[in-house]
């Protein structure tokens, strides 16, 4: 086992002026994109919008004819192309499984490449196969064509993440499959993506799969970046009609303006709230006995906010009261409405509000939850 | 005999062919000059080997190699040259040297069309060998130009029925290894 790795985890991934032509035709045009560690960033856009070609001069499968792309800060020509492609997970397009490799064989390749001995190649293949839901026995021995595409799109995940690379390129990585079997895939990844925490850039051409797997995403038409930013900044300031028209604003976000917090809060009763005078001991029993990680403290006109089991915990052994450990959040009222709401919730960077009627707690607004119930 | 034969051949032939793939300045020369000596009539080119290796068995087996090389090396340039671009590029993508792209890759790959090579060099190392008779290289076709000599009906039938039922086994056997490695790299070639 002898990997030497190029970077134990990514901090950043830059693109600084990148510029790909073919011919008198720009595949990509003066792009300028900053990747963050460990957030998974969704290249979208339509066909031939050059999301390849820019995913690809990060592992240096296509030299841009100018710019800069560096990892950590280290321009990537720094790097031997082939020691960099080995510590990025590159899931490609159309899924590209070598057809004369069985499943192990395929997902083992770079292990063996790198010197692994059979057996701990064996014992990790099994394990990325059970990851990507195929069991190992079943599969192992069997050559590519006689799988399912949805089964090769795992294999080709699972070979990705053979090296545990901290940066992986996934190009459509669910493309090609039909509706039911890319959400349980979608579903799986998101697993997958929350176990493993790395840095992830993501192409794909369907809005709703960026939306569910994304932190943020960067939308490219006709080989220039048009916004990037998070599900909420495209649906409502898009810099343009072609972002809407992505995002599919005009037509399920049209109401928008017209919706009230009332009509998006999830309900609160009195009953599921602590009391800002309560001790901390009754209050962490009654949150035990719920099985609750965070609950709601609100008196009559007093603070109002939250509290996690840790603070209660504190607040216990230091022997003070509950409000003093309570975090303060907005506060609405039922008729607010939602813009004002959500651009209250962004300034101030949180992702809940407390919903008052007539000074009685009645609800809590969960920023992602708005926008899950809206796509 | 025949086999000592046929291992060289594919030895020498994949060598060949993989050395001109990798040095294509080389590969118009060297398969041209195969051809050349392919056209060669066997009788002839036994006669020419016969002053360098003597009588015997040496000079059979060279002269089957050389027929040999030709399908052999020209069938594993052709197959490695030809590796759909798509499969290139997965290994480069995944991040294999262009060493390893050759080996693990591009050779895999050719192997049905090298089988098929060898399947031709099969039949005419048959050919060549029962003509080594003629030069006392013993064997099978010692046995069928005794009877040709002797004009012994029949030595030359059971002999003759010999050499083709050979013929057509190694050629069955050479067969069938090509079609499983297609079938089991599923439809791409
Ligand atoms: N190797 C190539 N040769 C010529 N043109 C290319 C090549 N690769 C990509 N292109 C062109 O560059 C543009 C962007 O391609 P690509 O990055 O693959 O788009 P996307 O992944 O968004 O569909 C397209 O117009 C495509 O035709
Ligand atoms: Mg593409």
């Amino acid at each position: 086992m002898t990997i030497k790795k190029l970077f134990d985890r990514v901090d950043s991934v830059r693109l600084e002026n990148i510029t790909k032509k073919y011919g008198e035709q720009f595949a990509i045009k003066n792009l300028n994109l900053e990747i963050q560690g460990g957030e998974l960033l969704i290249l979208i856009g339509r066909s031939g919008s050059g999301k390849t070609t820019a995913l690809r001069t990060i592992n240096r499968l296509i030299e841009p004819d100018s710019g800069t792309v560096s990892i950590n800060g280290a321009d990537v020509r720094e790097f031997d192309s082939v020691r960099l492609r080995r510590n990025i997970g590159y899931v490609i397009q159309n899924i590209g499984l070598l057809p004369h490799l069985r499943i192990s064989e395929n997902v083992g390749l770079l292990l063996k490449l790198e010197g692994w001995n059979e057996e701990e190649i064996r014992k990790r293949v099994r394990d990325l196969l059970t990851l990507v839901s195929l069991p190992p026995e079943r599969f192992m021995d069997r050559y590519p064509h006689e799988l399912s595409g949805g089964q090769q799109q795992r294999v080709g995940l699972a070979r990705a993440m053979a090296m545990d690379p901290p940066l992986f390129l996934m190009d459509e990585p669910f493309g090609a499959l039909d509706p039911l079997l890319r959400t349980q895939l979608q579903d799986e990844f998101f697993k997958i993506k929350k176990e493993l925490g790395r840095t992830i850039v993501f192409i794909t051409h369907d809005i709703n799969e960026a939306f569910r797997l994304g932190d943020r995403i960067a939308i490219m038409n006709n080989a220039e970046l048009i916004q990037v930013g998070t599900p909420e900044e495209l649906i409502f300031s898009p810099v343009s009609d072609l972002v809407s028209e992505i995002v599919d604003s005009k037509r399920k976000y049209r109401h928008i303006d017209t919706l009230k917090v009332g009509d998006m809060m999830q309900p609160l009763a009195r009953e599921d709230t602590l009391d800002p005078g309560m001790s901390a001991e009754s209050a962490l029993d009654l949150m035990v006995r719920k099985g609750l990680e965070f609950a709601f403290v609100m008196g009559k006109s007093e603070v109002s906010g939250r509290v996690c089991l840790n603070d209660v915990l504190k607040a216990r052994t230091r022997g003070i009261e509950l409000k003093e450990v309570t975090r303060a959040l907005p506060l609405f009222s039922s008729d607010t409405t939602l813009i004002e709401a959500l651009a209250k919730l962004k300034s101030e960077g949180e992702s809940m509000g407390l919903v008052l009627e007539d000074n009685e707690p009645a609800g809590v607004l969960f920023s992602d939850r708005v926008l899950q119930n809206l796509i | 005999m025949f086999l000592v034969a046929l291992f060289f051949s594919i030895l020498i032939g994949v060598f060949i062919g993989i050395f001109t793939y990798r040095n294509p300045k080389f590969a118009a020369p060297v398969l041209n000059g195969l051809n050349v000596v392919e056209s060669v009539p066997d009788v002839a080119l036994l006669v020419l080997l016969l002053p360098i290796f003597g009588i015997g068995t040496e000079p059979t087996i060279v002269a089957s190699i050389l027929y040999s090389l030709l399908p052999i090396a020209r069938n594993t340039y052709t197959g490695l040259s030809n590796v759909p671009r798509v499969y290139i590029e997965i290994a480069e993508a995944l991040g294999l040297t262009q060493r390893e792209v050759l080996f693990q890759v591009r050779f895999p790959l050719s192997l049905p069309l090298i089988a098929g090579g060898i399947r031709i060099a099969v039949v005419f190392t048959m050919g060549v060998v029962t003509l080594g008779g003629l030069i006392a290289a013993g064997g099978l076709g010692a046995a069928l130009q005794n009877g040709i000599q002797l004009y012994d009906m029949g030595t030359i039938l059971v002999t003759g029925a010999w050499v083709g039922f050979l013929a057509v086994l190694l050629d069955g056997i050479a067969g069938i290894i090509e079609s499983t490695l297609k079938a089991r790299y599923g439809t791409w070639s």
